[in-house]
């Protein structure tokens, strides 16, 4: 049976970490309100370009080679996942349950050199 | 008493984030919402006692599998007003598809003769020295090995699949080759002359 | 500490819970008050090498410079800029910080002593350092500039390239220790070596990985050389450009807090945590946190020497660095690891 007792102050951590964390943001925009240094202008608000102002919009179409190395991580993560109860009840399972693991592996190698062999894995 | 507060708070954040999800304008904002839903749901896993299934529902849902949906929503331009102004001429089928859910979480919770809030003991049929990431692997690589097997198959087609649908080679680049830098000496690449004065070098 | 609360006259639960509280800060606010040291002798140590004096003006040999810098920030406006979608823009920095601090709660500073003994320390700890790539990948969008975007995208590929390879190698450990608890893990490794080291890492089949967790552990909180994310050349400052003020600091007391973080996986998972390297008892006399402290700083230090002393990856060599060798490595290590402990340890 899991110990929530343990989570508890996870929880707790989280609320004052966010609580921390907002007010690092938040208390210097007023602060600086109260100081005066907070004076906008339309140069100073416009977005970083090199002098000249933005040709076009900057959240262009990029590589799809992004959403393929997307792809993959969620592959060798899931595979991952799976690792995690193996590692931690092999000594129940036996070499039965390292061989069974051992081919998921083989099969995932497998998929591994196909996407080596295709280049997936190349970034020019 | 705190194992219920945690619960309403977590379902109703999860019901909440979803439901914005679905209504957000952005479709950027749309994805960040389902991460808080999914955040919300490993909340309710560990209320449950399932604090395996939380770790992997955050490490592969929140870490893996947003983390493309960010990707993809990012990448394409897609006008999603347009995609919304269908809703109309969809709504019959997605009304069908909302009144069966509602039916089955009905029947589901007649079924489970209702109490109090006490999930972790009602769903934890696991001997109590044993923590359940030890029990799942017990099973999963012992009397499920066959499931198991088809999930890495699962897995190697998907892998393919995506390969398949999304890479395609370009033309001139100039990928480094790492061998050939190496096996490159210098008698390769240099020359050393000595010409005469006023003489030059013929290249 | 509960108890000691509780002798006050609360009940066991008020205790419990001022003693949580008082637990969370005795994590988090010395962790920035560490952050704001580290970086002092990151500069220090960076300027060392380079045969310069680094800070030291501010404070006896420099020590304040931090905190002259963080109030000079505090006092700074925050620009948001007219283009950039101003939630998103605050709750980026949130993000980063909020998750840097988080994964401090699994983390065992003395035997017994750690905010949440839980079973999946260490998925929980892979768990939060996965939602890293969400106050990176939002700030660079947020800012709807060009150059953050770019580096959002690189910084996401990459943060995600690695945590494949350091997942793989969390195995192997978790393989040796048989638990994700990283007070187990910690346990584990006392007089593992010939009964006189207590170090995973010097055992011939651990010690490549705890090389190759290192070098991701690099990549994966973009440090030198792995730093493309903010690779000034190319991309201005990186994710970070549009951001002033103490969201600019957020960003950068995050990026700090979770390079500790990653000195401290080093030391626990690899190197004893805070048992003393030696299995000897004289030295259980020092108290744990202060091992644990010294293996961190001794990283830390490799950390800043590497960052002083190589130079910055391309954006290729990285992903080939990723995918090409140290996911193929860490893969069949895991079946390495596990056929030796099948032959010598459960037949």
């Amino acid at each position: 049976m899991t110990d929530l007792s343990q989570y508890l102050p996870i929880l707790i951590f989280l609320g004052i970490a966010v609580g921390l964390s907002a007010l690092f943001v938040f208390l210097p925009m007023g602060v600086s309100r109260l100081t005066g240094t907070h004076n906008p202008d339309a140069a100073k608000l416009s977005e970083y370009e090199c002098g000249f102002p933005a040709f076009e919009d900057s959240r262009s179409q990029f590589d799809v080679r992004f959403y393929l190395v997307a792809i993959l991580f969620i592959i060798f993560d899931l595979e991952a996942a799976f690792l995690f109860p193996w590692a931690v009840s092999l000594q129940d399972i036996g070499w039965a349950g390292w061989t069974t693991m051992m081919v998921f592996l083989a099969e995932l190698a497998l998929g591994l050199v196909y996407a080596w062999k295709k280049g997936a894995l190349d970034w020019e | 008493m705190i194992q219920t507060i945690a619960f309403y708070l977590f379902a109703t954040l999860v019901i909440a984030s979803g439901a914005l999800t679905v209504f957000a304008r952005n479709p950027v904002h749309s994805v960040l919402w389902l991460i808080l839903a999914f955040f919300n749901a490993a909340g309710l896993m560990i209320l449950l006692g399932a604090e395996f299934i939380a770790m992997l529902l955050i490490i592969v849902y929140v870490g893996a599998v947003a983390v493309l949906f960010l990707f993809v929503v990012m990448m394409l331009d897609v006008d999603f007003a347009e995609l919304r102004a269908g809703f109309v001429r969809y709504l019959p089928l997605g009304a069908l598809l909302a009144i069966v859910l509602a039916v089955e979480i009905v029947f589901a919770i007649g079924a489970w003769s209702a109490g109090a809030i006490n999930m972790g003991a009602r769903i934890a049929p696991v001997a109590s020295d044993v923590s359940n990431t030890q029990a799942i692997g017990q099973l999963l690589y012992t009397r499920y090995i066959f499931l198991f097997e088809a999930a890495g198959i699962i897995l190697l087609v998907a892998m393919v699949g995506a390969i398949v649908l999304t890479h395609r080679k370009r033309g001139g680049v100039k990928p480094q080759d790492i061998g050939h830098q190496v096996r490159r000496r210098p008698e390769d690449a240099t020359r050393l002359t000595r010409p005469e004065s006023g003489q030059g070098v013929e290249l | 500490m509960t108890a000691w609360f509780a002798s006050w006259g609360l009940t066991y639960e008020a205790a419990w819970l001022v003693a949580t509280i008082v637990g969370i800060l005795a994590i988090a606010l010395p962790l920035m008050l560490a952050v704001a040291m580290i970086i002092y002798a990151d500069r220090k140590i960076w300027a060392a090498i380079a045969l310069r004096r680094g800070p030291n003006v501010v404070g006896p040999f420099g020590l304040l410079q931090s905190f002259a810098d963080g109030l000079k920030v505090f006092l700074q406006e925050t620009i948001i800029p007219s283009g950039a979608n101003r939630g998103l823009f605050l709750i980026a920095p949130i993000i980063t910080f909020t998750v840097a601090l988080m994964a401090w709660a699994v983390i065992p500073f003395q035997a017994g002593v750690v905010l949440a003994n839980i079973n999946v320390g260490l998925l929980y700890i892979l768990a939060i350092s996965s939602l890293g790539v969400y106050g990176v990948v939002i700030s660079g969008w947020a800012s709807n500039s060009k150059y953050p975007f770019f580096s959002a995208l690189r910084a996401a590929a990459q943060m995600i390239s690695y945590e494949v390879s350091i997942g793989f190698i969390l195995i192997s450990v978790v393989l040796y220790a048989g638990s994700f608890n990283l007070s187990v893990i910690t346990l584990a490794q006392k007089g593992n070596i010939l009964g006189i080291f207590s170090a995973n890492g010097l055992n011939p089949l651990l010690f490549p990985i705890s090389v190759m967790f290192l070098i991701s552990s690099m990549a994966e909180t973009a440090r030198a050389p792995f730093d493309l994310t903010e690779a000034e050349s190319e991309l201005v400052a990186g994710y970070q450009t549009e951001y002033s003020s103490m969201s600019f600091a957020l960003f950068w007391l995050g990026e700090y807090a979770n390079v500790i973080l990653m000195c401290a996986l080093n030391a626990i998972l690899f190197w004893g945590g805070w048992l003393p390297p030696v299995d000897w008892a004289p030295l259980y006399a020092v108290p744990g946190i202060i091992w644990l402290f010294a293996k961190i700083l001794l990283f830390f230090f490799i950390f800043s020497w590497v960052k002083a002393t190589v130079p910055r990856y391309r954006y290729d060599q990285l992903m080939r660095l990723g995918w090409k060798v140290f996911l193929p490595i860490s893969l069949f290590w895991v079946c390495l690891v596990s056929g030796w402990l099948m032959l010598t340890r459960y037949s």
